[in-house]
């Protein structure tokens, strides 16, 4: 299996805080990698600094052996690095349809010369529609996203970052805010991405549902990765129990989950 | 004697700038809005003082009534404009503002003239001779009104009840309100005490200028709005150092850039160059 | 049959069209709000000044344009550093260092400004025909961009710079283009009025000048192109027609930006747009 993406020594520093102490992992072309750990762990930074919306004060990221570290994340995108932002934020002003229309246009806007003499959108219009069936959000089409309940602005998320095509997509939280219907189901939508190819990370709280889809795990606490490994053997190791039993799980979602990572 | 000449011109005018851009800076830090119309209360300010000294004969009343009248059109200003503008882009309030300062210059215009108004009597024409440096009594009164006024605005903010909040608001609006702080209150609180320093800036001005017209605003609204950016947004000591530099900035640039440069874009060329090389500002204090 | 006052109301009115067709790009399409469009008006104006001795007047357009957007570049280039109310500031100081300058040198006739300024030589009718063939030339290319897939890409931008930048979109490019663009059209504007009025002074080009095209665009409704061309026609013509507007007219256009903004963000476009919703009860917009 070839390596398409890859996190060495990441450190990441915010003012005087550690956001992320040194973490490094590799993914092969086609994993589906669950990224857990407490709140606070540094998970969404990891993703933000993969796509380079965060840049890392030390360590690289290598992308199909390439060091994106400098690039800026446009120019990771067009790598194929596609991110769903756990805090949904799709463009008010453009309708939903158009929010996936303008990501599947991306071979158009990539070049000024070319977007400024392209005009059709009937292609990429299609496309979007496909997505939006896949994701179950086709009858929000025309609506602003503004309108849209929690749920459906999740899977735009989805939608919009598998418009522009990802080699590896990072999914931040994407099941969080939809009912236990609406979450199987794109659950089970992104298992058939991902067997269809393409890579993921999964960032996910609900661990029975991670445990059901991702076959491996990277847990970080306090920015360091404690655990990293085959689903099951991660869930059984004490110091990733610790650090989960360790947080005060009142208020998020229930304890069980705690307890069923304990069990 | 012409550099030390120079430093005392510069720091006069650095001194009112300071003044009136720590009120900005004020309201930014609070409310990440930039206050143009700040300059139009500052000429309020000013029109309150000399009109109410030329009908009293009292220059301290007046200077009372200019900065309670102008503290509470301030607050006016929150309440009416920038309130309900506050969930949307920050643009949108500065160019409500910028709209509300046209407006404010014009209607005193209309008001008051087009041609000014001065004191019926000059105020403070004496001469004041420390050693060897003499300087204009209104200068005088420029520079230790700005220290009067700005270390009172520092104890207010260090050591009182409402300076605990308004730093508590600044860093975590939301925590303050769960330890019980008004965070309503003290935006007008904040909007008072800005506006109310502008008052003041403006009655200096008047006189040391024994001038007060419509568009006086102008200019120092505009280079108070670069001020409060190179001193890093909402960081009140730097604002404070960065508008004595430019005062003294200014004040050498006259003389040395004056053959191709307008004295009035020193700030900004001051501003766009350090911009370029710190886009935080030269004081800031690590926003994200 | 056209006379002298009639030559004058289009070329007004055409001159600021073109110089709110070209904010309209930046501010309205890209998001950038710019409050020192009058400097790349100006600098337009200027190089047509200095060059219509010796050039025939296309050129001297082109070349008003090329100059004013080299000024634009720049301070696009600058604006990339600085975001929303910083960039405002900075493009307010852009206009501010430009009137600083041009006041100072001798070259530029300083506060005096340069005069007898070379006559377009198309005669009045040929000089209305270019105004408006130069407005229609603008207006269309507005069109084009915004229905492109530029022009998809500046709205993005415009409402979500760093989203649109995790969908491949280059937002640095994307701003360089709207503050190219839009400065070339003010520099062209530069030029028109240069030849229109044949003396140019410093204060012409200064902050009321940027304000009053920023009013414009905003009460027409930032990125509609009708709106814009609907707001700027009718605030550049009612001065004209009444002299009470003209000697308010700061004082209304302060109003208009503040009641637009308070009440009305959408301008003109954005109110016609909700009336229609209403109208067509529930059906699609």
């Amino acid at each position: 299996m070839t390596t398409l993406l890859a996190v060495e020594d990441v450190l990441v520093r915010f003012g005087g805080i550690v956001a992320l102490g040194g973490v490094s992992f590799s993914l092969a072309k086609g994993e589906l990698l669950g990224l857990i750990g407490p709140n606070g762990a540094g998970k969404t930074t990891m993703l933000h600094t993969v796509i380079g919306v965060v840049k890392p004060t030390e360590g690289r990221i290598l992308v199909a052996d390439r060091d994106v570290t400098r690039l800026a994340p446009d120019a990771r995108a067009r790598l194929g690095v596609a991110l769903t932002h756990q805090i949904v934020r799709p463009f008010r002003g453009l309708s939903v349809l158009d929010n996936v229309t303008l990501a599947a246009g991306f071979a158009k806007t990539t070049h000024l010369a070319r977007a400024i003499v392209s005009v059709s959108r009937t292609a990429e219009r299609a496309r979007a529609r496909e997505l939006l069936a896949l994701v179950g959000i086709a009858d929000y089409a025309d609506a602003a996203p503004g309108v849209l309940p929690l749920g459906a602005l999740k899977r735009l998320e989805v939608a919009r970052a598998l418009a522009i095509s990802p080699a590896v997509l990072l999914l931040d939280e994407p099941l969080a805010g939809l009912n236990s219907v609406e979450a199987a189901r794109l659950a089970a939508t992104l298992a058939d991405l991902n067997a269809s190819g393409i890579t993921m990370i999964l960032i996910e709280h609900n661990l029975a549902k991670v445990a059901e889809i991702c076959p491996r795990l990277v847990v970080l606490d306090n920015g360091r990765k404690i655990a990293d490994g085959p689903t099951a053997a991660v869930l059984a190791d004490p110091q990733v129990i610790a650090a989960y039993m360790g947080q005060d799980t009142s208020g998020r979602e229930p304890g069980r989950e705690a307890a069923h990572a304990g069990g | 004697m012409l550099h030390v000449e120079l430093v005392l011109q510069g720091l006069v005018n650095g001194s009112m700038y300071a003044v009136i851009a720590v009120g900005l800076t004020l309201v930014y830090g609070l409310l990440r809005i930039l206050h143009v119309a700040h300059a139009g209360l500052f000429t309020l300010g000013a029109y309150i003082t000399v009109l109410i000294t030329n009908a009293t004969g009292s220059l301290p009343l007046a200077v009372a009534v200019s900065a309670v009248t102008v503290g509470v059109a301030g607050m006016l200003v929150y309440r009416l404009l920038y309130e309900p503008l506050l969930d949307r882009p920050p643009y949108v309030a500065l160019i409500a503002s910028i709209g509300l300062f046209i407006c404010m210059e014009e209607g005193y215009r209309i008001v008051f003239g087009p041609y000014g108004n001065s004191f019926d009597t000059m105020q403070l024409t004496e001469r004041i001779n420390i050693g060897p440096i003499g300087m204009a009594a209104a200068d005088a009164a420029m520079l230790v009104g700005a220290v009067v006024l700005l270390t009172g605005l520092g104890l207010l903010m260090k050591r009182t009840r409402f300076g605990v909040a308004w730093r508590a608001t600044v860093t975590d609006p939301a925590m303050a309100r769960a330890f019980g702080i008004d965070t309503v209150k003290v935006r007008y609180v904040n909007f008072f005490i800005a506006s109310a320093l502008a008052a003041a800036a403006g009655a200096l001005v008047a006189v040391l200028n024994n001038l007060v017209e419509p568009t006086m605003g102008s200019v120092p609204s505009y280079k108070s709005l670069a001020i409060i950016v190179l001193g890093g947004l909402g960081n009140v000591g730097g604002t404070l150092a960065a508008a004595l530099l430019l005062g003294v900035i200014e004040a050498y640039g006259t003389i040395y850039a004056g053959s191709f440069l307008d004295r009035d874009a020193i700030a900004f060329v001051f501003l766009i160059a350090v911009l370029m090389v710190r886009p935080q500002g030269l004081f800031a204090t690590g926003r994200p | 049959m056209i006379g002298a006052y009639e030559i004058t109301l289009v070329a007004v009115v055409s001159i600021n069209l073109m110089l709110a067709l070209g904010l309209n790009l930046i501010t309205g399409f890209c998001g950038q709000v710019s409050l020192g469009h009058a400097a790349f008006f100006g600098t337009g104006a200027y190089a047509a000044a200095l060059a219509a001795g010796g050039l025939s007047l296309p050129v001297v357009l082109v070349l008003a344009g090329l100059v004013a957007c080299a000024l634009g570049l720049l301070v696009g280039v600058a604006s990339l550093r600085v975001r929303e109310d910083f960039l405002a500031i900075t493009t307010m100081g852009v206009g501010f260092v430009f009137l600083g300058f041009v006041r100072k040198q001798g070259w530029l006739g300083a506060e005096m400004g340069l005069t007898d300024i070379p006559d377009h030589g198309l005669g009045d009718i040929g000089f209305v025909g270019l105004c408006l063939a130069l407005v229609a030339a603008m207006a269309a290319l507005s069109w084009h961009i915004k229905r492109s897939w530029m022009g998809f890409g500046f709205a993005a931008v415009a409402d979500d710079e760093r989203t649109a930048r995790t969908l491949g979109i280059n937002a640095a490019a994307y701003k360089l283009a709207a503050f190219v663009i839009g400065t070339f059209l003010a520099g062209v504007a530069g030029a028109v009025y240069a030849y229109f009025t044949r003396f140019i002074i410093p204060s012409a080009f200064g902050f009321t000048v940027s304000i009053s095209i920023l009013t414009m665009v905003i009460v027409g409704g930032v990125g509609s192109i009708w709106g814009v061309v609907a707001a700027c026609v009718v605030l550049t013509l009612l001065p004209e027609f009444s002299r009470v507007i003209n000697d308010y007219k700061l004082l209304l256009y302060g109003a208009l930006i503040v009641l637009t903004m308070r009440f009305a963000p959408g301008g003109l476009a954005g109110l016609v747009r909700s009336l229609v919703a209403r109208r067509s009860t529930g059906g699609a917009p």
